[in-house]
């Protein structure tokens, strides 16, 4: 038996052989259409790494110039409105929903943001002086933020593709390394086993041959003497050997009609 | 798959821990959202350099477990360094935890946890 | 003939002013600032000017820090202000930080609306605006209480009265709320400085009414550009206009009427100045909101115009003398100064040089 893989504990029989076969077709099919998947998987996988690379990179700098249109704000503003921000904040306009996009059988959610109509909490901030600035630092941050969620989707697709793409290449690995070779060895096996079998029945169909051909030859020694006695017999009796010979014909067919059916059942 | 994906479709809003600049500027975007009631419940938290890490780590321990209508979670790179051991540890899809540079600390690839497990993938 | 008696009691104050104005950065200090690399050279550039305030402030502090610690220094100094101001001077000085205590209580009835700790509050109250009964503000539980009880005794009790009642605190925003109040203030200011016997006719008189005129009128058209797209209805906004200064009245009204930037420019274009404005940020020719702020070619929005005019009349105000006016004019030019400065070490900190001339130097 090779190796750690071992073999499944079947009999070695035909059947199971058809089985046997059946499972490593199965095995390899299934290996080949993961092995597929998971390199379509990782294809994304890829990308969406090289994505968030980007997009973090992108993050850096849109936030940047966010918090640079606060300081224009609290330039304008002239004070600080954090506080007055924090309090009036009570309905989230800003929102996302979640949808899920399909990418090799596995389901992908990505954030979609949205703004929430009617909710405004903040319409009156900044009416005296920097107002505004505060309109522009929203629609800034606004964008900022759309820029995070789509950095959001695309860490959370991350997430999920790598944990899968984990999944799907030990499933990969797992055909690869262990059902195909035991599944193999199997075979291998069960293919031994019958061949041994075979073996032996041959050499027992051999044996009882050479057998059953030592016992002809002892009968048709026999009826060669038997033959001789009667010859000589006949020759000190005459009469009794005319009667004699149909009856040794008839058995003589008997005995080769014998041998036929021996050689049919070889 | 399924049950994440279930799960995420009441994930609405965004939340948010950082200092007050930049939560300001994200409420301004709109993000806020304060629930009714008498303890109301707001999806963000200011720190500054008085505030407890204690306190920070309660907060993201109700953003990313208790509260289940959180679909991103922004937090400054600077706050997630001090709890960043929390942050590593957290590897679920839901809510998507995303660090974020902040006025005063610019940012950092080599912290951000996400990047770093990008990083180690491509092994650089 | 003023100058006869007014230094009997309003000459130290004028004298320490006119000092304190000298340490005001002038052109050359800001050309020096925008050359700075890091926070801490923008430190040492203002030692000179901030030296004491700035040394305990740890190696690149954060811009609101230096900011705040600039403010203390402005703080500090108008305090010693008004320890020294006497008689019809120090009713001025009082005025002048009446502006920042309708900051504070519009802070603190937000905070009670929300039924938030007051101690906290208290922190992030501007200083000037700190008032004897205003920590008794902590007191009240609920905004009808903070109305019947503390808000009557502060001095800021005249402009509530007239304009707003208990149940306004609760259903208006508080930008009305703070709004109305110093559009109430606004008024006051100016009736004092017009009717007190020691201003009336008196330099103080002349450019104290400019001064507020001018501040009156940008309050209206920045309320009025603030307020499109927003629910806030037409006759709450016209009872947002201070009636004062050169638009009132036919401009306010034509204001009141405005239904965008055209309608604006229309009301305002009676008056030299602003029509002047608005033709430089490019608004009359229906540039619209849009192009405010960074739009325009040298980076002027219609708020930086206004600050330009408001450091000039400041600056206007030290050719006059025997008038503590200039307390005001010096405070205004300080506060500028303040934002420039977090302006600029804002612009450093961020690496955003190329805007970094954006502030208002009139010096």
């Amino acid at each position: 038996m090779s190796g750690a893989v071992g073999r499944e504990a079947v009999f070695p029989t035909r059947q199971s052989l058809g089985l046997m076969k059946n499972k490593l077709k199965g095995a390899e099919i299934g290996h080949s259409l993961l092995k597929r998947k998971s390199e379509a998987l990782t294809k994304r996988f890829r990308e969406i790494t090289r994505r968030i690379d980007e997009a973090k990179q992108k993050m850096g700098r849109v936030m940047q110039i966010a918090a640079f249109s606060l300081a224009e704000v609290s330039y304008a503003v002239g004070g600080d409105i954090g506080y007055q921000i924090q309090e009036s904040a009570k309905q989230a306009r800003f929102r996302v929903r979640a949808k899920q996009e399909n990418v090799s059988g596995v389901l992908l959610p990505s954030f979609e943001s949205y703004t929430q109509d009617g909710v405004n909490d903040f319409g009156l901030t900044g009416l005296g002086k920097g107002g505004q600035q505060i309109q522009r630092c929203r629609e800034t941050y606004a964008r900022a933020v759309e820029t995070l969620v789509e950095l959001a989707s695309l860490q959370t697709a991350f997430l999920i593709l790598d944990e899968v793409i984990k999944v799907v290449n030990r499933r990969v690995n797992a055909i690869e390394h262990v059902i195909i070779p035991r599944t193999e060895n199997t075979i291998k096996y069960i293919n031994s086993e019958l061949d041994e079998l075979d073996r032996e029945e041959f050499y027992r169909l051999k044996k009882v041959s050479g057998k059953k051909k030592r016992d002809v030859a002892a009968a048709d020694a026999a009826i060669l003497a038997a033959r001789q006695r009667a010859a000589e017999e006949q020759a000190a009796n005459p009469e009794a050997a005319s009667k004699a010979p149909p009856a040794k014909e008839e058995e003589s067919t008997d005995v080769l009609g014998e041998n036929e059916d021996n050689d049919v059942i070889f | 798959m399924a049950a994440s994906a279930a799960s995420s479709k009441d994930r609405q809003f965004l939340a948010v821990i950082g200092d007050e600049d930049s939560v300001t500027g994200l409420l301004l975007a709109g993000i806020g959202h304060v629930s009714d009631g008498p303890d109301a419940d707001k999806n963000f938290l200011v720190v500054d350099s008085t505030t407890e890490t204690s306190k920070i780590e309660e907060h993201f321990q109700k953003f990313t477990q208790d509260r289940k209508d959180i679909a991103v979670l922004l937090i400054n790179q600077h706050i997630a360094e001090r709890i960043r051991h929390r942050v590593d540890a957290f590897t679920d899809p839901f809510p998507a935890i995303l660090e974020i540079p902040s006025k005063d600390h610019p940012y950092d690839p080599e912290k951000d946890s996400v990047l770093k497990r990008v990083r180690r993938l491509f092994g650089e | 003939m003023e100058g006869l008696f007014f230094n009997v009691n309003g000459g130290y104050v004028e004298g320490i002013v006119r000092g304190y104005r000298n340490s005001l950065l002038s052109g050359q200090n800001y050309s020096n600032l925008t050359q700075c690399e890091t926070i801490d050279d923008v430190k040492l550039q203002l030692a000179p000017s901030y030296g004491d305030f700035l040394a305990s402030l740890p190696p690149n502090p954060s811009t609101s820090d230096l900011a705040g610690r600039m403010m203390d220094k402005l703080v500090s100094e108008f305090k010693y202000l008004t320890a020294q101001a006497t008689g019809s001077s120090a009713e001025f000085l009082e005025y002048m930080k009446y502006g920042y205590m309708i900051d504070n209580v519009a802070l603190l009835i937000t905070g009670t609306l929300h039924g938030r700790e007051l101690k906290p509050l208290l922190e992030r109250c501007h200083p000037l605006g700190w008032f004897e009964t205003l920590p008794a503000l902590i007191s009240a539980t609920n905004i009808e209480e903070l109305y019947n009880i503390v808000l009557i005794e502060t001095p800021l009790a005249a402009y509530f009265k007239d304009s707003l009642s208990h149940q306004d605190l609760d259903e208006l925003n508080i930008e009305i709320v703070r709004n109305t109040l110093y559009k109430n203030y606004l008024e006051d200011f100016h009736h004092f400085i017009t009717t007190h016997p020691d201003f009336r006719g008196s330099p103080t008189q002349d450019v104290m009414a400019e001064i507020l005129q001018f501040e009156a009128d940008r309050r209206s058209i920045n309320i009025t550009l603030n307020s499109f797209g927003t629910d806030l209805s037409k006759s709450e906004r016209a009872n947002l206009y201070p009636q004062i200064g050169k638009l009132y009245p036919e401009g306010n009204y034509m204001l009141g009427k405005a239904d965008d930037v055209e309608g604006v420019a229309l009301a305002v274009s009676a008056v030299a100045d602003y029509k002047a404005f608005f033709d430089a940020v490019g608004l009359s020719q229906g540039g619209g909101l849009g192009g405010m702020g960074g739009g325009p070619a040298d980076g002027k929005s219609l708020e930086d115009l206004f600050y330009q005019k408001e450091m000039e009349l400041s600056k206007l105000i030290f050719t006059r003398q025997f008038t503590p006016a200039v307390v005001y004019g010096w405070m205004k030019l300080k506060e500028q100064e303040i934002r420039n400065v977090t302006w600029i070490s804002e612009c450093i900190a961020q690496n955003q040089k190329e805007r970094i001339g954006n502030f208002i130097s009139v010096f």
